[in-house]
């Protein structure tokens, strides 16, 4: 079980001598109940204690990485079962399958669209991460053929699909090198899977329907050498990925499992709900994805939900402050006032966008709260606003003394009128309505 | 084991009854009860799973504030809201309407009669339970809040929305003509408990109380709402009172961001409707049992996808499930 | 140099031609009331020019008065210059009030060991066969009497250069004083003759708006006198970031000088009041903030208020009176706390040292409230501390009728709760001109088992009583009709004054909170909640836990420790077993940065409501709300 940090401190020197980097014997000490820091960081502890405090503060899931060179990821190392316990470290990686039997211009379509689709998102370039092999044919040299062709064009993370040792080698003869993901061993062929994963040094994945098993697979894979695994929990339905899953994750971050300390794949293909089960994928702890070939439309929805769900939840997404043009404003153009929330600032923009209005979007910094929120906690003041418009020069880019604060903001109306000296007009409360309130209430 | 899988633990998620029959003294042909969960969404079996969630298509009064693409999809049905709310059950497949009264929230709105109308027309139109969004602006939400409240007398619906700062009005609509409502804060826990122990102090049952914790679109802050839900599913599975009611999520602004609003007319309706599953799926997941969506499309799309995370999907659960308790 | 004359009171100053109205003030020894620290931002320091010329904007800081005032010579003292001699009316308002100072320190009860000391020597003179030097004889002399070993103390120069005479004139009876410094010991001074019983000390409370001074002699163990009087340096700001500020351009020297003097006239009076020189002060120690001890020490603490935000120097300092201006003898050293960060300073080690936390394993919980507050959690083993800014409401700031611990502050209130019917006691018992900190917790409370407001802080505007109210921005509450005042006006309290009163004390509940759950530990871990501070003084405990301003413990486990700044140096000053303990103690704390810690906010929010979200962490107040709530009904 995890530790909490006045446990920990009482297992540590408490001479506060600060080799460990860290001012105080206790401040280390929450920094090693929190996960954030190794054990190993303070020189003096005797071997039982820092294998005891290792045990209870390193990440329970084994890190395990896949594919080679720039677009190579890695997943693992979580510590909770819920985002708002800490954070996601390791978000999971999204395989586009390509199946052996498929017409070569289907395969390469499919990796030309992996390689080179990128959409850009709050300074995030997101795309699909690779490709996974799958052996339909049964044949293993039409599939290596299949490996080869696309090795041959792309240098893209891959997994390997085929229950077959034969076949897998058959591919690994070509990939093998650059790091693919086996999948999957099962009870019959975890022996030769596991040869094949030690001569080319890959992660592989084991998988079973049942918990049990699963853990005795990991056994025999372990006694022989190999570590780098994930786990397939071979799910029939969204319903049994969820329940498995969760499962596993649980007893892992509880730390009373450890052979369940492995990332999962959630292969989504057999499931018929390309868009659920990715989405279900995401949310609930796979590590990799193997998914059908999806619509940009749904690639760029799931993208943009990992991109979500891995953000850490501590940190407010921030916009960066000042003045926006927004439809070429000129100097009587109204102007907006509102907060460095990025979900404000990225809403209220989508509707002045939408209504086609030139006017200025004046970004303050509440630290990344919403109205309501930064009204509440003090980050919202007259002051913030005067000291904006000092920053921005809103004196000299606009010709009037008229700024629209959110309806939220309705309270601090008449201190920035003080503070500033401008006229404040108390816009509505919800951005949907800012087009409306514009065309119909704005005079400037 | 934490309390998830062990359902003797006995905390469980209030039971909500939306809608009433003749025999309750409504209209309605059918009546939901959402909530009474023991586990994390799906993840329970027998009655610690709980009811189903259930899927609402959200329609407004006045559109000019509405997505373009949705009002491209359903033609002239904007124009009529009664028959927009019926297409909504019979032909879009939604489990219940949500109609905003979005004509509250034009500056200077005065036509309070018309709301009596609007609602009475809905009623008349739709055989599901609803849910209806009031005014947003103190200054006339008592009278809004009055007059759709004696519209829909005995309905019992869904009534919206309150917040910590306007809650007396709602409060007062629901209590006066037996309606639940929605408590809605904007995405923290601590607020949501708040708001709902103010609604108890006003002497609202708290079985008619559905949490809106506020959700923000995808890419667009969803994470904060997603992980707000799962918080108040959390704790409420841990036995806070305050917070084991029903939730209910709504990725309102899904249709008017920027990868929404900018895509290929060819593909519009796609990515709005992906936009608009990948949120509401989600929020499922955390624990919404109430997910309002604006395109027909994904209204389509989810049903699809439901009954594959539901109890029985699989033969096998029950044995899987249990083998580590 | 024009003159400028003062009226009322006369008082006059010289200055240079440019000077600023605030500047001749601040040497006549007037203080102005200069919230914005001589910004002309807050229009506080108004004076009335009757003779003489001055340069000051009307235009630009018109805004601040009427055309009558205007005509009547009104202008802002801090932005108006002298140009010749004056003559200017300050009217009682532009003046800081005389505030309750809290003088009185617990009774120390521990070993009486000071770190200075004195020896009277009867020497052997020198002759032929004994021709040790004239210092090797001193010392040894001391070391003979029980002193330190005579190798061990350091004789500084200018000591050593008046022992010959000293030791001659005096027959070779002289009093040697020895102070115990960092790494050994140092012979301050030697006098002649048997002065043994003339050893004094004196212990200071460095605040950033008082000065506490307690003169003790060291000889008797006893304290001899005190004194207190507002920091000087007050004119230039009333808070710590505007004296800062002022600082940094060029102003170091000037608040150095103003903090000495300050400290000066303070000791001048307690040693007037004992009847004892001031050069018998052999030992200084000074219990102050991060930012004050930097001014008296003539530090730069401009790097303190911008990131990285790094204080010079954390660790117990010494020196030499003298060379800070000290008007004490210029040898005796004078000691300042050390500090754990720019936020929790000297004067909450010396808190900690008044409240013995350090000295027992049950944990304690510190508070002090100001604008900002200090909290630090902990016992002997270990300790954490975090700081942040609590608002002005607590002080009755950003509340209508709010006021500092002023005569004719209401100081405690209560409200029947069936007819609604405040009564208050005010200080001084005169009639009611606004309420102060204590007085507001009492409402808060009150107001909530009246019904009157909800846990959320809004007045229910469904109660139908003449007391309730829509005011002219906010629903409000009447507590003094007009004709019961001291002024024309209802008091009352609005819904923004009590919105501004529950951000501020969740901010010191949601800090407590933090560091709670940063331990691991519950409310019932806690063995005692000691205040420290004026504000805990009046503070009605029962009232401070059922607004949620503290977590809930026993009434018997809160402890107000009043003054623990002065407290804490007295300890310092009297045993040096205490003093050296400073620096670990200092050390041990760990200090959380509450803007860095993502869990705070969430607790903020959760105190956000009376008392708190979480009604399982107030038992007893739920009780008593439950009660409440089944007497006068709830809502509507």
């Amino acid at each position: 079980m995890a530790m909490k940090a006045l446990d920990i401190y009482k297992l540590l020197p408490k001479t506060n001598c600060k080799k460990c980097g860290f001012p105080t014997c206790l401040a280390f000490a929450m920094k090693l109940a929190s996960g954030k820091v190794d054990v190993d960081l303070c020189p003096d502890l005797d071997e039982q204690t820092r294998e005891l405090l290792g045990g209870a503060t390193r990440p329970p899931i084994r890190l395990v990485g896949i594919g080679a060179g720039e677009r190579s990821f890695a997943v693992g190392e979580e510590f909770v079962l819920y985002r708002h316990e800490r954070t996601f470290y390791h978000q999971p990686g999204l395989m586009m399958q390509v199946a052996d039997t498929w017409p070569g211009e289907r395969i390469e379509r499919i990796m030309t669209r992996v390689r080179d689709e990128t959409f850009h998102r709050v300074g995030e370039d997101l795309s699909v991460d690779g490709i996974a092999f799958r052996c339909e044919s049964g044949d293993a040299d039409q599939f290596g053929g299949v490996v080869g062709m696309v090795e041959a064009c792309a240098s893209l993370p891959e997994v390997v699909i085929a229950d077959d040792p034969e076949a897998q080698a058959a591919a690994l003869a070509h990939c093998g090198n650059f790091q693919p993901l086996i999948h999957a061993a099962c009870a019959d062929t975890v022996e030769a899977m596991c040869d094949l994963a030690r001569k080319y040094g890959c992660a592989l994945a084991v998988r079973a329907g049942d918990l049990e098993e699963l853990k005795r697979l990991v056994g025999l894979c372990r006694d022989r050498g190999i570590e780098n695994l994930m786990l397939d929990p071979a799910p029939a339905t969204l319903r049994d990925f969820l329940v498995r899953s969760v499962e596993i994750r649980r007893r892992a971050v509880e730390r009373t499992d450890p052979d369940l300390g492995y990332p999962v794949v959630f292969d989504t293909v057999p499931i018929d709900l390309p868009d659920a089960a990715t989405a279900l994928g995401i949310l609930k702890y796979a590590g990799v994805i193997i998914i059908d070939e999806l619509a940009p439309s749904s690639t760029m929805a799931a993208l943009t939900l990992r991109q979500n769900i891995y953000t850490d939840p501590q940190k407010p997404i921030q916009v960066t402050p000042g003045l926006y043009p927004v439809n070429a404003p000129t100097g009587s153009a109204p102007v907006l006032m509102t907060v460095n929330f990025s979900l404000t600032y990225f809403t209220l923009l989508g509707y002045l966008e939408a209504a086609g209005i030139p006017c200025y979007l004046f970004i303050v910094d509440t630290e990344g709260m919403s109205v309501l929120t930064a009204v509440a906690g003090g980050k919202l003041t007259e002051t913030v606003v005067a000291d904006a418009i000092k920053k921005t020069d809103l004196e000299n880019r606009v010709d009037h003394r008229i700024l629209i604060i959110p309806g939220y903001a309705a309270p601090l109306s008449g201190k920035i009128e003080e503070e500033t000296g401008w006229e404040v007009r108390v816009g509505p409360r919800d951005a949907a309505e800012i087009g409306e309130y514009l065309e119909t209430g704005w005079e400037a | 084991m934490s309390e998830e899988h062990n359902p003797e633990q006995g905390n469980r998620i209030l039971e909500v009854s939306l809608g009433a029959t003749t025999a309750e003294g409504g209209t309605r042909e059918r009546v939901y009860t959402v909530g009474g969960a023991g586990t994390f969404p799906f993840l329970g079996a027998g009655p610690a799973a709980g009811h189903p969630p259930r899927i609402a298509l959200e329609i407004c009064d006045d559109t000019r504030t509405w997505s373009p693409i949705v009002l491209r999809e359903v033609g002239d049905l904007a124009g009529d809201t009664g028959a927009w709310a019926a297409a909504a059950e019979t032909t879009f497949g939604a489990d219940m309407v949500r109609l905003f009264f979005t004509s509250t929230r034009q500056r200077g709105f005065d036509d309070f009669a018309s709301l009596g109308t609007t609602m009475e027309e809905v009623i008349g139109a739709t055989k599901y339970p609803l849910i209806v969004e009031g005014s947003t602006e103190p200054g006339i939400d008592s009278e809004v809040y009055r007059r759709i409240g004696e519209a829909a007398e005995g309905e019992r619906i869904l009534l919206g929305t309150a917040e910590a700062d306007r809650y007396r009005s709602v409060a007062a609509s629901a209590l006066a003509y037996g309606h639940a409502l929605v408590a809605q804060t904007p995405i923290d826990i601590n607020l949501a408990k708040q708001l709902n122990i103010l609604l108890h102090e006003t002497g609202l049952p708290p079985e008619r109380i559905v949490i809106d914790p506020y959700t923000g679109t995808l890419g667009y802050g969803f994470e904060y709402s997603y992980s707000v839900m799962e918080r108040i599913r959390s704790v409420a599975l841990q036995g806070d009172a305050d917070l084991a009611r029903p939730m209910i999520s709504s990725a309102i602004d899904s249709l008017n961001v920027k990868e929404v609003r900018e895509a290929d007319p060819e593909t519009a309706d796609e990515v709005a409707i992906r936009w608009e599953f990948y949120a509401a799926f989600s929020a499922l997941v955390a624990g919404a049992e109430i997910v309002c969506v604006r395109h027909p499309g994904t209204v389509a799309l989810l049903r699809e996808a439901l009954p594959a995370l539901q109890e029985g999907s699989h033969p096998q659960e029950e044995a899987y499930g249990d083998e580590s308790a | 140099m024009p003159t400028v004359t003062f009226l009322p009171g006369f008082h006059k100053a010289d200055v240079p031609r440019g000077a600023t109205i605030l500047d001749a003030a601040q040497r006549a020894g007037l203080h102005m009331n200069v919230v914005c620290g001589g910004q002309g931002r807050c229009g506080k320091c108004v004076v009335y020019v009757k003779s003489g010329k001055i340069t000051f904007d009307r235009e630009k800081f018109g805004n601040f008065f009427t055309a009558e005032e205007l005509d009547r010579g009104a202008c802002l003292a801090c932005q108006s210059l002298v140009r010749n001699d004056l003559r200017v009316e300050v009217p009682e308002s532009s003046l800081v009030q005389e505030q309750k100072i809290l003088i009185e320190a617990r009774a120390a009860e521990i070993p009486f060991r000071p770190s200075v000391r004195k020896y009277y020597l009867e020497l052997n003179p020198p002759s032929l066969t004994d021709t040790t030097p004239d210092i090797t004889r001193l010392l040894e002399g001391i070391e003979t009497r029980g002193g330190p070993a005579a190798n061990k103390i350091y004789a500084p120069l200018e000591v050593l250069r008046s022992v010959p005479q000293l030791l001659r004139q005096g027959i070779w009876r002289v009093t040697g004083t020895v102070a115990l410094v960092p790494g050994g010991y140092r012979l301050i001074k030697v006098e002649e003759g048997n002065t043994e019983g003339r050893l004094y000390g004196a212990a200071v409370d460095l605040g950033t708006t008082t000065i506490v001074v307690y003169l003790w002699d060291l000889a008797t163990a006893s304290v001899i006198a005190t004194a207190s009087n507002y920091n000087r340096q007050i004119g230039y700001g009333e808070d710590i970031l505007s004296r800062v500020n002022f600082a940094r351009k060029n102003g170091l020297s000037r608040l150095q000088r103003l903090a000495a003097e300050s400290i000066n006239q303070a000791l001048t009076e307690a040693a007037n009041n004992a009847g004892i020189d001031r050069e018998d002060i052999h030992e200084v120690v000074v219990a102050g903030n991060t930012v004050m001890t930097h001014l008296l020490l003539c530090i730069d603490p401009g790097y303190m208020i911008a990131e990285p935000y790094v204080p010079v120097v954390r660790r117990m300092l010494s020196t030499a009176a003298g060379r800070i201006g000290l008007a004490v003898h210029r040898n005796a050293g004078v000691y300042t706390f050390p500090a754990v960060s720019n936020f929790i300073g000297g004067d909450i080690i010396a808190d900690i040292l008044a409240c013995g936390i350090t000295e027992r394993e049950e944990i304690s919980l510190l508070i002090d409230i100001g604008t900002n507050f200090e909290v630090v959690l902990g016992n002997s083993d270990w300790m954490l501390s975090c700081a942040g800014a609590a608002g002005p409401a607590l002080e009755g700031g950003e509340v209508l009728f709010g006021m500092r611990a002023n005569p004719g502050a209401m100081e405690k209130v209560r409200i029947d709760g069936g007819t609604l019917k405040p009564t208050y006691e005010t200080i001084n018992r005169i009639r009611p001109k606004g309420i102060c900190g204590s007085g507001l917790i009492d409402l808060l409370a009150e107001l909530i088992r009246a019904c009157v407001i909800d846990r959320n802080g809004h007045i229910n505007m469904g109660i139908r009583h003449p007391r309730v109210r829509q005011g002219r921005y906010f629903p409000e509450f009447v507590i003094a009709w007009a004709d019961e005042t001291d002024g024309e006006r209802d008091i009352v309290i609005t819904e923004n004054d009590i919105k501004n009163l529950i951000m501020s004390k969740a901010a010191i509940l949601g800090a407590c909170m933090t560091l709670m759950d940063a331990a691991g530990i519950t409310r019932e871990d806690i063995a005692a909640i000691y205040f420290s501070g004026a504000f805990g003084n009046y503070l009605n405990k029962e009232n401070a836990i059922a607004v949620g301003l503290i977590p809930e413990v026993p009434l018997d486990a809160v402890k107000n420790i009043g003054n623990g700044a002065i407290t804490g140096a007295n300890l310092a000053l009297i045993s040096r077993e205490r003093r050296r303990n400073l620096d670990r103690i200092a050390q041990q704390i760990t200090y959380i940065e509450l803007n860095a810690e993502p869990s705070f906010m969430d607790q903020y929010t959760s105190s956000c409501f009376l008392p708190h979200t979480d009604l399982s962490l107030f038992p007893g107040v739920q009780r008593v709300l439950d009660e409440c709530r089944i007497r006068y009904g709830g809502v509507e």
